[in-house]
């Protein structure tokens, strides 16, 4: 097999199922229902899990990274299974290939750490690098792929930071293993609007220039039609519709997307005689 | 952090009195060093004196001056707090990072063992193991046996902020940096339940101390080693209070009091400190 | 200077408007200040902050984390305690019957105001509604006291006021949990507003809820204020919910007020940088032209930047903005702005 055909991520019908409730009223609860998709190696792109809550879209991405395992359906990365690592190492060897990015920066950073001892640790692990000036250098310039420098930020604590520097950090920190898969999971819900942008067009530099996947996770129609190639729309734990990112979003065919789409606010302002997005709603309700 | 501790003693009334009486009592220890007398020795002054310039505190029905016995008395029981509280301090810590980080089985097996220890009454255990070792009971076995005994309550404390921090994203951050659990534990975790080591610490030597005087008083303990518990025991094989020796159990009796208000206080001021909610109030903060 | 002249000095006579504005906020300043284990901070808050809410409108504050929004409605609500405290400015409420300087009140006085005149919606409904009853018990627990009319009636009152805002009464029967939370936050509105409060303060009421469910619960907030012709002071970081719901929107960073207009000019015409920001980097469906982030970070309010505090990140920043605070200056048709570059006419 050629090195183009193989796939990067293979999910193939994954479901997973939790049980609540008691002994006797014991309730299954489907989170993530049969879902499919393929990332392939070659064509580097940013693959976009849409949903609201309860939509089973982190369920999904903890399962993606191999943090809990699907009730039915395989997940297999470069075309090895996740069930079957377990090992230390192979976990080590996974982990170099397959980075997380997390919703809160100001929660995916001890509070009581120096930011930087997550980038030493990271280099330290998943590189050949060593020594102090080895890690700092392999910190440096995965801080510098990010538009920031060691020198900004070494010796500080996570509240001396901001949101938009935190995520960065965090997007720094998972280069430095030169992963082929980042998961993010909602990461630019919690940033302040001024910078959400700068970090949202840092994906897709890392998308055109490391060549890095991307699996961007988000309930914000607005920045995945932005960067996306392709997305799913998840509700309830099942995929309603898939596809070509600005093809779905642009006309939607399954009656939740064009429901999502539609209640989405538009950051535009009506014309005078206009009636406001939200009231012509009502009006058309009401007839 | 000798910083905090100015900034306690100069703002933080029950602190500062706190340490001004946990020094007397600590000071008042250090003397025993200095003792003229040894202390296990009996009928080295002239008994029954009461206080006087040359006998400050008077002398025991044994022929012993109550001061210098009671420096010796508040040594060792102070020492015995200190060990107590250590040992077990490891035990807990120990047992609460690794049951609540690791969860599953590990948990429960750990909290299985540490619910037996929570509800084994303590008080007829103690009195057991005196009638079993008899003569070979010594003040150190004492201590190993207390400890052994007094970890449970603050175990389950530790394992359940232990796994609250485990579901917290810098926990999985550290995961995919490639820490080890051991790495995660010691280096993430621990400083945040450090704190409350530190309180249950010194309400660990209270409790601890408590028991002993308890148990001394009873006679169930090595009762040659000076402690107050000792001293109040020997006391009352004396009939000190009906033979009017009241000074032989007045100054013990308000030493120890005055140990246990110091060590509460101090207690007390660390909670506040360590509280979250007060810690928020001094951060102020902007929203 | 005669008696009378004095008195005017003292009592202004009021402006020459057709009505008073149903809340004037003038030269208000409120400091987080802490003194603990010997340091002193003072975290300026809310920094001299002049606006005006007329009857009937709907006003809405953006802002970002550390902007001061938060601080701001919690002193306009008389919901501040130490360490936030009032340092200087007035808040002057006009209810129509009753007009109300806020901080010359007592504390009780401001708790009673606050129940019947002033409704403030917050961001987590749960911590209104008790869990453990139904969710008519709130009703009771809450308005009961202030309606002063008899039970039945007033339980009627409540009902009405429901199915006015298209809720079943049904609702009154459930528990809070049994309720998804745009229910929840709905029900939150319609206690907040049985007492028919002429001032509501809505603090990001739909930022924790999922899109669908956001957009009905505005149109909700919406219709209450059409119907009781109240005014509603908005406070929500999110551009596009004041797009679509508010009258006038007023823009602060770091604990002052930078812009304020009609909602409508300012998305249409934004003059300072930093709304012009704000407004330009939004990512529109349809829409995938590439969009320019903000350099820097949002200042540390302990210690904020001399000058215009936006000057560290602003594109257009001159010398003046480094060391002068540049003055609100008004632009006509109530747009107002805090820009050396527009004062200059830099910019256009």
């Amino acid at each position: 097999m050629s090195g183009a055909d193989t796939a990067l991520l293979d999910v193939r019908g994954v479901s997973r199922s939790f049980w609540t409730g008691g002994l006797l009223s014991r309730r299954r609860i489907d989170a993530v229902k049969d879902v499919s998709f393929t990332l392939t190696d070659a064509r580097p792109e940013i693959f976009t899990i849409i949903g609201e809550s309860g939509s089973g879209k982190s369920t999904l991405a903890r399962m993606i990274l191999n943090g809990m395992n699907p009730t039915s359906g395989s997940i297999a990365f470069g075309g090895e299974e996740l069930t079957t690592i377990r090992k230390t190492r192979d976990r080590m060897r996974f982990m170099s290939r397959v980075q997380p990015i997390f919703q809160n920066p100001f929660e995916s950073f001890n509070p009581l750490s120096k930011v930087d001892r997550y980038l030493t640790m990271t280099a330290r692990n998943f590189t050949e690098a060593r020594s102090r000036a080895e890690t700092d250098d392999a910190s440096d310039r995965a801080l510098r792929k990010v538009g920031l420098s060691l020198a900004e930020v070494k010796d500080r604590f996570p509240h001396e930071l901001s949101g938009g520097q935190l995520q960065r950090i965090a997007i720094a920190r998972a280069l430095i293993p030169g992963p082929r898969l980042i998961v993010a999971d909602e990461p630019v819900s919690m940033v302040d609007a001024s910078l959400r942008v700068a970090i949202v067009n840092l994906f897709k530099d890392l998308r055109d220039e490391l060549k890095v996947s991307i699996i961007y996770i988000t309930h914000d129609l607005a920045t995945a039609y932005y960067i996306s190639d392709r997305i799913i729309i998840m509700r309830k734990g099942e995929v309603v519709e898939s596809g070509d990112a600005r093809a779905v979003l642009d006309n939607p065919q399954h009656p939740y997307s064009i429901l999502l789409k539609d209640s989405v606010l538009s950051p535009d302002v009506p014309d005078d005689d206009e009636p406001k997005t939200i009231e012509r709603d009502r009006a058309a309700r009401s007839h | 952090m000798l910083k905090i501790f100015r900034d306690l003693l100069r703002f933080n009334l029950e602190f500062a009195i706190g340490t001004l009486i946990v020094s007397i009592i600590v000071g008042l220890s250090v003397l025993s060093f200095f003792s003229p007398y040894p202390p296990e020795d009996i009928y080295v002054v002239a008994p029954d004196v009461p206080p006087s310039w040359e006998y400050w505190l008077g002398t025991t029905s044994r022929g012993q001056d109550v001061f210098w016995q009671m420096t010796a008395a508040l040594r060792n029981t102070l020492l015995f707090g200190i060990a107590v509280a250590a040992i077990s301090r490891v035990i807990s810590l120990t047992i609460g990072l690794v049951s609540g980080y690791m969860g599953g089985m590990t948990d429960r097996v750990l909290m299985s063992i540490n619910d037996t220890f929570i509800i084994i009454p303590l008080f007829p255990i103690l009195v057991l193991f005196y009638f079993v070792m008899r003569d070979s009971m010594s003040w150190a076995l004492l201590a190993l046996i207390m400890a052994a005994l007094g970890w449970a309550y603050d175990a389950r404390l530790i394992r359940s902020v232990a796994m609250s921090l485990r579901t917290r994203e810098f926990t999985s951050q550290c995961i995919f940096s490639g820490m080890s659990p051991r790495q995660i534990m010691t280096r993430e975790h621990l400083p945040y339940v450090l704190p409350i080591v530190f309180s249950t610490t010194l309400n660990n030597m209270n409790w601890s101390i408590g028991m002993e005087v308890t148990l001394s008083v009873l006679g169930f303990t090595d009762i040659n080693t000076p402690t107050i518990g000792s001293m109040l025991y020997w006391a009352n094989q004396h009939t000190a209070l009906v033979a009017g020796v009241w000074w032989w159990i007045a100054w013990p009796v308000i030493a120890v009091m005055l140990l246990f208000i110091g060590l509460y206080l101090l207690a007390t001021a660390l909670n506040e400190y360590i509280d979250p909610r007060s810690r928020l109030s001094r951060m102020g903060g902007a929203t | 200077m005669t008696l009378h002249q004095l008195n005017n000095h003292l009592n202004p006579a009021p402006e020459a408007l057709p009505a008073s504005p149903a809340l004037r906020v003038d030269g208000l300043k409120a400091y987080y200040q802490t003194r603990w284990f010997g340091i002193t901070r003072e975290v300026r808050a809310v920094d001299d902050i002049t606006l005006r809410i007329e009857h009937d409108e709907i006003y809405g504050i953006a802002g970002e984390s550390s902007s001061g929004k938060s601080s701001l409605i919690k002193t306009i609500a008389g919901a501040i305690r130490p360490p936030l405290n009032v340092v200087g400015g007035t808040v002057n409420f006009d209810f129509g019957t009753r007009k109300v300087d806020l901080y010359t009140l007592k504390p009780e006085e401001r708790t009673a105001i606050r129940w019947k005149h002033l409704a403030y919606i917050m961001q987590g409904s749960m911590s209104v509604l008790n869990p453990l009853r139904r969710v008519r018990q709130s009703f009771i627990d809450f308005a009961f006291r202030h309606m002063g009319m008899p039970m039945p009636a007033f339980l009627k009152a409540v009902e009405d006021h429901l199915l006015r805002l298209h809720l079943q009464p049904g609702v009154l029967d459930s528990y809070p949990h049994e309720l998804s939370g745009g229910m929840r936050q709905r029900v939150v509105i319609a206690l907040a507003t049985v007492c028919r409060p002429g001032f509501i303060i809505a603090d990001e009421p739909t930022t924790a809820l999922d899109v669908v469910v956001q957009k009905s619960v505005l149109t909700m907030i919406r219709e209450v204020q059409r119907e009781m012709r109240a005014s509603i002071l908005f406070v929500t970081h999110d551009m596009a919910v004041h797009a679509n719901l508010t009258d006038r929107l007023g823009i602060m960073y770091a604990g002052r007020l930078v812009e304020e207009g009609r909602t409508r000019d300012l998305f249409r015409n934004p003059r300072h940088p930093y709304t012009l920001h704000l407004i330009r980097s939004l990512p529109r469906i349809g829409d995938a032209e590439p969009r320019q982030g903000l350099e820097g970070t949002p200042p540390n309010l302990a210690d904020p930047p001399p000058g215009c505090r936006f000057h560290p990140r602003c594109p257009i920043a001159m010398d003046v903005c480094r060391v002068m605070v540049p003055p609100m200056q008004a632009l006509g048709g109530g747009h107002r702005v805090a820009c050396h570059a527009v004062t200059e006419g830099t910019v256009q």
